[in-house]
């Protein structure tokens, strides 16, 4: 009997940690609910869980024993992955169907997120490209193209270095937005679209997984973290705008 | 001249695609599909607007539409979830010019004294506002769709086959 809740106990902390690891890199609630309870069940356990922005709350019962075990836990800071998201959703189809152990199961889950993932230098110039690109699309010349792909990479690198630095969200948007734009800026001095230049700079901070998340959540059902969600990605808007509007403040002599 | 245009147009938007995914991390097989996705979803607002002369608003919707099921169906062959594909495919078709303008617009009508110009500014601001809202929500609308008009398809997206 004793080895028996222990069992019950390892395997909720390790869907406690599962879902909270699930929640840190972005994915929609609905799916974390469906992946956790799916590997409870392949255990022959009825996991429920109440995820927050901050906790997931989760109670697994023993259907055959009626044990049960409760956790609460903090959802870690982790940047987006759509690697983890695709990988752990996987694993979780892959233990409901082949039955696997928890010691399999962990170390399956311990080497996809130890898996390395792209090389940030690899990020910087494809992120540098896509938004020389989206000057493009938005009617942008080549001259206009080079400096957002340039701004782009400073505003980007900046980025990287504040959030290693574990310095606030929200300060590291206004910072990356306005020297982003600043350096953007620097197009006023040649003959070139340099609105669409400073305006497209700053896309690449564009929350786009909290929005998309946020309206997927609310339209599920799960309305308070699809809330949640949205007011994140909300705030961060504004800091873009509030960093785009400290270089437009300084230039805007110039822009008129 | 049409043709390379959208080609053009359907380049860029894969382009940005590729790279606004990156930003994010997602795995090695699902880039050619973002690209793939960016390219034909934004071809397909420019084509409503340019040729159909179709506001922006209801052309990203059909673009959201087209990545939104296409994730939904091109998710199954890579095992990704369609929310992989979908979220880089669409951030091209983000009306960042407009929420440019948007920002712009309220710096000018807050630094500007005369009403003239004041009027002119809170216009300015209240459409540029306008578009950008409508057009960030049917773009979520059109990606979100797919996932409740096919529940099950959706949640079993990254379950190989049994063999």
């Amino acid at each position: 009997m004793e080895t028996y809740s222990e069992h019950l106990r390892d395997v909720s902390r390790f869907i406690a940690e599962y879902s909270a690891h699930m929640m840190a890199c972005g994915v929609h609630t609905s799916r974390i609910v469906r992946s956790a309870k799916r590997i409870g069940e392949s255990f022959g356990y009825l996991v429920n869980l109440s995820v927050s922005q901050k906790n997931i709350i989760l109670s697994v019962t023993d259907t055959n024993s009626h044990g049960h075990y409760n956790e609460v836990t903090d959802i870690p800071v982790h940047h987006i992955s759509f690697e983890h998201n695709s990988e752990l959703s996987a694993l979780s189809w892959e233990t409901y169907d082949n039955h696997l152990t928890l010691e399999e199961l962990k170390e399956k889950y311990y080497k996809i997120i130890n898996a390395p993932s792209i090389h940030p230098l690899m990020v910087l110039i494809l992120a540098g490209l896509a938004n020389a690109s989206f000057c493009r699309l938005f009617g942008g010349d080549w001259c206009a193209m080079g400096i957002v792909f340039s701004a782009t990479i400073s505003g980007l690198y900046l980025r990287q270095r504040m959030a290693a630095a574990h310095i606030n969200t929200f300060i590291v948007i206004i910072v990356s937005a306005f020297i982003a734009s600043l350096c953007a800026s620097t197009s006023l001095i040649l003959d070139t679209t340099s609105d669409i230049a400073i305006a497209t700079s700053v896309l690449f901070l564009v929350p786009g997984v909290p929005l998309i998340n946020g309206a997927i959540d609310i339209v599920e059902g799960y309305v308070l973290t699809g809330f949640a969600r949205l007011v994140h990605a909300a705030l961060m808007i504004i800091c873009i705008a509030i960093g785009n509007s400290l270089t437009l403040i300084l230039i805007k002599n110039s822009l008129l | 001249m049409i043709l390379l245009d959208i080609l053009s147009d359907a380049l860029f938007a894969a382009i940005a695609g590729i790279g606004f995914g990156a930003i994010s991390d997602p795995p090695f097989r699902a880039f050619r599909f973002i690209a793939l996705l960016a390219a034909v979803g934004h071809a397909c607002r420019y084509c409503l607007m340019t040729f159909a002369d179709i506001d922006i608003s209801s052309a990203s919707l059909a673009g959201g539409l087209v990545i939104g099921f296409g994730s939904i169906w091109l998710g199954k062959f890579i095992r990704c979830p369609m929310t992989v594909l979908s979220i880089p495919a669409l951030l091209p078709m983000i009306p960042g010019k407009f929420a440019y303008n948007m920002v712009f617009s309220q710096i000018m009508f807050l630094q500007s004294s005369l009403p003239a110009d004041k009027e002119k500014y809170m216009e300015m601001f209240f459409s540029n506002t306008m578009v950008t809202c409508t057009v960030i929500f049917l773009l979520t609308i059109g990606a979100t769709l797919p996932i409740l008009l096919f529940p099950k398809r959706a949640t079993s997206i990254t379950r190989r086959k049994k063999s």
